[in-house]
């Protein structure tokens, strides 16, 4: 397993989060395994594939379910029953726990009537919280006439509105269209930097949480594989090779100008003729010096696509080491 | 406003919305139906007023209304917000789950309380109002109403209970209610005291004049068994739902 140490933002020694050997299963499944992490202040990414245990995570973190083995302390203290804990912290699950028949108004009130929020210390804070997710104008809507985003929004806002000094975001983008995932990310990087609030959002597409922060925590299999920087975590993906399909026509000629490209390791062919993988050190330099192969031998090249894409397959690189 | 205060009745408040937009309520509707249909027709029958009504509403409400509605919310009202993920809501927030238990009770109390009530007046109304109302059938209506809110009682808190531990839930209330009330309840001798049914029976016959039933506990010794079931099955439920998880 590889290890990079992240350093703290805030000068604050005492990690937000700290978990210690944390397992977990369901039955036979495994939901963490082994788990081990330590989350210091700001915006923390925690990305991995889905089934990888991000959703276990979180769902220890509030304390809905308990562990089987193992620690994990939020703010210094144990989250199961603990309601000093649960009053500091806020969670947006990555499910759909909605009610169609309610208006995003009555969703609010009821998180801030849970946190003992009444009166109109409450309808102020509701009409804060819809202007930071910028759902000012469809409060009053019922959330079964809610698109996609709008439904993550109302969500994100039910866990901001009682003022957590800790947000877990379980997937808040999933679904999401692009000009919504594009709202969604700024809405969450302003909640650290202008709000003041820690963030711990999950995702199982690495760019997203690139935009959002440059600290994450690589999950696989209930394990963390890899923690620190994403430039970090970029250069030990890079080290690896990737690969990468091509189909077209004429593809026993693009073969052989390929392999004159010095980062192609090697090229085979795929289920036919008109398929080949490559397989390359450098991702920057193949592209860098593929247009001249492809202009030079008059090659049509109708599809291509890296099969790293998935990050299920960029963390078997890393597991596999 | 005390904190504690402001989360239980915004969790009861929450509840009771659930179960008053909650598609079940056509049981009820049914149920209010049948129960004004059978009293309305037995009013058009050359009947002895006093017997007649006090026996069906007992039978119909009491008997039957009563178990098998608070089985179909019982049983299902925190398994709802389990299935919908709703529950996140309320486990996530810092309300302690005794608290939230309690919650969720109080609220099917009221609304089961409310809607069971509505059904015994249109049922009296029905029976009493072409024969003619008196104070004698007033008496039976306001014993019929306390005998409908205390099976509310100790109905929903068995049912509420019975949800925590299997998800199977409805299946159990059917069997219970149909068989285990109904004719374990009714059989002659004392096997009839292991069910709930005849405590309650045993009160309505101390109560109204005109209903009997033969091997009969007493009026107290069945307020006591039926107060001690209710204070033991919720402080089970409360235990079984503060240390459950919700994954």
């Amino acid at each position: 397993m590889m290890d990079i140490k992240q350093e703290k933002d805030r000068g604050d020694n005492v990690p937000l989060i700290e978990a210690n050997d944390l397992s977990k299963w369901y039955g036979e499944v495994i939901g963490l395994n082994s788990f081990n992490v330590e989350i210091s202040s700001g915006i923390t990414g925690i990305v991995g594939p889905n089934g990888a245990g991000k959703s276990t995570f979180f769902k220890i973190a509030i304390g809905l379910i308990k562990p089987n083995s193992g620690a994990l302390k939020v703010m210094g203290e144990d989250p199961w029953l603990n309601l000093k804990l649960a009053a500091r912290v806020g969670f947006c699950p990555d499910y759909d726990n909605l009610s169609n028949d309610s208006t995003g108004e009555r969703f609010l009130k009821l998180i801030g009537g849970l946190h003992g929020m009444s009166g109109n210390s409450l309808t102020k804070r509701v009409e804060e919280v819809t202007e930071i997710v910028g759902l000012e104008n469809e409060i009053h809507r019922n959330i079964g006439g809610y698109s996609m985003g709008m439904r993550q929004k109302i969500k994100l806002a039910g866990s901001i509105l009682p003022n957590s000094d800790l947000l877990f975001l379980d997937e808040p983008l999933s679904g999401t269209d692009p000009k919504s995932r594009k709202s969604l990310i700024e809405v969450i990087k302003s909640l650290y930097e202008e709000q003041g609030h820690d963030v711990v959002v999950s995702s199982h597409v690495l760019p997203e949480i690139e935009k959002m922060t440059s600290r994450v925590v690589l999950i696989y299999k209930g394990r963390r594989i890899a923690s620190g920087e994403i430039s970090e975590i970029r250069e030990l993906i890079d080290k690896y090779p990737h690969q990468i399909i091509i189909e077209g026509s004429e593809m026993s000629e693009l073969a052989k100008g390929l392999l004159d490209i010095e980062s192609t390791i090697s090229v085979g062919f795929e289920d036919d003729r008109n398929r080949i993988k490559v397989e390359v050190s450098n991702l920057d330099d193949f592209f860098g010096a593929l247009p001249e192969v492809v202009v030079n031998k008059n090659i049509e090249i109708e599809s291509m696509y890296s099969v790293d894409e998935g990050l299920e397959a960029v963390f078997k690189y890393l597991v596999e080491e | 406003m005390n904190e504690n205060f402001t989360k239980f009745t915004a969790l009861v408040r929450y509840s009771i919305r659930r179960i008053l937009l909650s598609k079940k309520i056509v049981f009820l509707l049914v149920g209010l139906g049948f129960t004004v249909a059978v009293m309305g027709y037995a009013s058009t029958q050359d009947v002895e007023k006093l017997w007649v009504g006090a026996g069906l509403m007992s039978g119909l409400i009491i008997s039957f209304m009563v178990p098998i509605t608070t089985m179909i919310y019982g049983s299902t009202i925190i398994q709802d917000d389990i299935e919908d993920r709703s529950i996140t809501q309320i486990i996530s927030s810092p309300i302690d789950r005794v608290l939230s238990y309690l919650g969720y009770y109080l609220a099917i109390v009221i609304c089961l309380s409310a809607m069971l009530m509505a059904i015994t007046t249109a049922g009296f109304i029905s029976f009493f109002g072409p024969l003619g109302i008196d104070s004698a059938s007033l008496s039976i209506y306001i014993d019929i109403t306390a005998l409908v809110f205390i099976g509310t009682l100790v109905y929903s808190s068995l049912f509420m209970l019975v949800s925590l531990m299997t998800s199977k839930a409805v299946y159990f209330g059917l069997f219970y209610a149909f068989i285990w009330e109904g004719f374990v309840g009714s059989l002659p001798g004392n096997i009839q005291k292991v069910a709930i049914s005849h405590y309650i029976k045993s009160i309505s016959s101390s109560w109204i004049e005109y209903i009997s039933l033969d091997n009969a506990s007493g009026l107290m010794l069945s307020f006591y068994i039926l107060f001690a079931l209710i204070v033991s099955l919720i402080s089970f439920g409360c235990l079984l739902f503060r240390t459950k998880e919700f994954p």
